[in-house]
């Protein structure tokens, strides 16, 4: 089989110092460094070291690892954005690279406009994108506003511009860095679909996400990527699962180490917030009605007899839905030093069908200052009725309709409509 | 193409499309996007292409026939004047713009990979569309004033050539340097107004001292200017100085896209 992509120790350099330079400065510099004999490597950041992989034709690669690991330095290498230091980066084919969907667009002109502009960018010669522009203008849904200046676009209809437009080109190599988590819920599943309809017709993927659930629905292998080296290589569950092992033996190492140092900081550390099905298994996707459960794992350095945890639910858009506190609800919550977990049980959200995220703060005794935050993966809320869905608002309560003739009784509202309960406008 | 092909089959298992193609593709889009969002929303529209050469040429004209007498040798000083303003538009402008255009889209240059070059040749291409109407216009205000139309019109093509080229060597060169050294901005705003007066725009290049004039044409918009007043108001063929100009324009042409082409692939690093 052909490789797709292949590196041979790939080392890239980058000079911490450089977008500050004068002349002046540089002079100084370098007249400092002679007089102290030094070279400055401490002006010199490796974001790669050493790195080997390859990538068979067809086949799918995730990257995983902290911020600033180098996943999306061996992006920007492949798609010939940046030169490696030392060592050879090879792809096959024609390869498109979504590091940032619209890059390009000028907010002025109209999404036609903006569509031959960004294509033209990504590669695609222009009478392929005339051919194409019917098919990315209905992938995006934005047929009557594509003659409208782009500026007059909500972000959520530019993003799916901007991936419609770098989706049709087909690649034979696809890079996808973390562009997907913008957008709505429908456009995000429409997005994968399209990735996976890509990738069974022969196209190869690298794909970086902090979504672990999504690279296990995505891709075939993984690397695990830590300070510019790989630390680990393998089917994406094992990958996955080895980073996760990772990381709890550092959280248990910083537990050991600051064991008998009590600091007003950090003394509470909130491990992993996991929002689950209400019987405490693991979901991607509850429909409103449904009950979730939002745990959180902790490692308490210390004991913490009084403190105070909030969730708050977040839509994809950043809209904060509501809000749940134990210092409301009456609920003590104590932190034992060691490991825990807390766990809040929902009935049900009634959130309007998107995608949603908790994040969590654990507080001190005072209810005011945070100790420790996070936030959980991603998850969808599905609508009860099949289609899209435009909905208003937020959530929709527990609710009835009561409609009688105007004949029965003299005070019921005019021009109500009977109809099943639950009908929504 | 078969009608039966779906559209994916037509995509896929093509050679990637051949990067001067591509640059040049990206070049008229940005160039159009350029043009389009300068003009877009402004009431005056086109009309400020011609605006600034005019304007300037009205207060030379002012200053130059009423206040200060400078000899043009029989020639209005009206066309004296814009026959210099709008080559010296073209690459005052240019040269800032081009110089510009890789830092104020660093948002592309680090997140796409497409022929960077393409980002200050476009910068030229939309001033060099003001510069089309300017020149049409020059020619108009030429037959207006009686000017005999001559066959050393044809020398005119052959001087736009010069400067378009030098302007390209010179701004390809700043616009890559700008990301090294943000000194280049203000320096290029130092330097054009400098420029201004070591060239023939206000006044006649007969008003330099003759053991000068060999140093004076080291500055190829000299030679430019010199050049286009040659053929429009004198009917008379370019001198040496245009030869000397097209020789600097063709040197700096390689010196700056051989520089560009060094440091392109270190741009998304420092930018």
């Amino acid at each position: 089989m052909d490789h797709a992509v292949r590196f041979s120790h790939v080392s890239k350099k980058y000079h911490l110092g450089l977008t500050r330079t004068s002349v002046a400065a540089a002079a100084w510099r370098s007249l400092r460094h002679a007089w102290n004999g030094s070279r400055g490597a401490d002006d010199v950041y490796w974001a790669l070291r050493d790195v080997s992989f390859s990538l068979e034709a067809g086949r799918s690669l995730g990257l995983l690892g902290p911020n600033g690991a180098g996943k999306s330095t061996i992006l920007k290498l492949l798609a010939g954005i940046t030169e490696p230091t030392s060592g050879e980066v090879e792809s096959s084919g024609r390869l498109a690279a979504l590091i940032e969907l619209g890059a390009g667009f000028h907010p002025d002109l109209t999404g036609r406009e903006n569509v031959f502009l960004n294509a033209t960018l990504l590669g695609l010669p222009r009478h392929e994108v005339r051919a194409r522009f019917d098919e990315i203008v209905a992938f995006a849904e934005l047929e009557r506003f594509i003659d409208t200046p782009i500026k007059r676009y909500s972000s959520g209809m530019t993003v799916r511009l901007g991936f419609a437009v770098a989706s049709c080109i087909e690649p034979d190599v696809l890079l996808v860095d973390e562009v997907l988590a913008v957008g709505d819920a429908a456009f995000r599943q429409r997005c994968v679909a399209r990735i996976q309809d890509l990738r069974s017709a022969g196209t190869s993927l690298l794909f970086v996400s902090h979504d672990m659930g999504l690279v296990k629905a995505v891709c075939q292998e993984a690397l695990y990527i830590e300070d510019g080296a790989i630390r680990h290589a393998g089917d994406t569950g094992e990958t996955i699962d080895h980073y996760n092992r990772v990381l709890d033996q550092r959280r248990l190492a910083k537990l050991q180490q600051q064991a008998g140092s009590p600091g007003d900081h950090g003394i509470v550390e909130i491990g992993r917030v996991e929002v689950l099905a209400g019987d405490g298994g693991p979901v991607r996707a509850v429909t409103s009605a449904e009950p979730v459960q939002v745990r959180i794992s902790y490692t308490a350095y210390t004991d913490v007899p009084k403190a105070n945890v909030l969730v708050r639910m977040m839509r994809s858009d950043g809209l904060s839905c509501f809000v749940l506190r134990t210092s409301q609800d009456g609920v003590p919550v104590r932190f034992d030093r060691g490991t825990g977990t807390v766990a809040v049980t929902i009935d049900a959200t009634r959130l309007f069908p998107g995608s949603y995220y908790a994040v969590v703060w654990f507080l001190d005794a005072s209810d005011a200052n945070g100790m420790s935050r996070a936030t959980s993966d991603w998850f969808e809320v599905q609508g009860r009725t099949a289609g899209i869905d435009h909905h208003d608002g937020v959530f929709e309560p527990d609710h009835a309709w009561l409609t009688r003739p105007a004949a029965a009784e003299g005070a019921a509202p005019v021009g109500a409509k009977p109809g099943p309960a639950g009908e929504r406008g | 193409m078969p009608a039966a092909a779906s559209p994916a089959a037509v995509a896929r298992n093509r050679a990637p499309a051949s990067p001067a193609m591509v640059a040049l593709d990206v070049t008229r889009a940005w160039a159009a996007r350029t043009l389009r969002a300068r003009y877009q929303q402004s009431a005056f529209g086109w009309a400020w292409a011609v605006v600034q050469p005019v304007a300037m040429v009205a207060i030379f004209t002012v200053v130059f026939t009423r206040f200060v007498r400078i000899e043009t040798g029989g020639i209005p000083y009206v066309l004296f004047a814009y026959t210099a303003t709008v080559p010296w538009t073209l690459l005052a402008n240019a040269w800032a713009d081009m110089a510009g255009s890789l830092v104020a889209n660093l948002n592309l240059v680090t997140k796409i990979a497409f022929p960077r070059a393409a980002l200050p040749a476009a910068a030229l291409v939309a001033r060099a569309v003001d510069f089309g109407i300017g020149m049409v216009l020059l020619l108009a205000l030429v037959v207006a004033y009686g000017m005999p139309v001559t066959v050393q019109w044809l020398w005119v093509p052959v001087i736009v050539a010069v400067l378009v080229t030098f302007t390209l060597g010179l701004g390809l060169a700043s616009s890559a340097l700008n990301v090294f050294y943000r000194d280049v901005d203000p320096a290029i705003k130092l330097l054009t107004q400098l420029w201004f007066y070591a060239s023939p725009i206000i006044y006649p290049t007969a008003l330099v001292p003759d053991e000068w004039r060999w140093l004076y044409y080291a500055n190829p918009v000299a030679g430019v200017i010199d050049a286009l007043r040659d053929v429009l108001l004198l009917a008379r063929a370019p001198g040496p100085e245009l030869a000397a100009a097209a020789a600097m324009a063709v040197v700096a042409l390689a010196a700056g896209y051989a520089f560009f082409r060094r440091v392109e692939g270190r741009l998304a690093d420092v930018i």
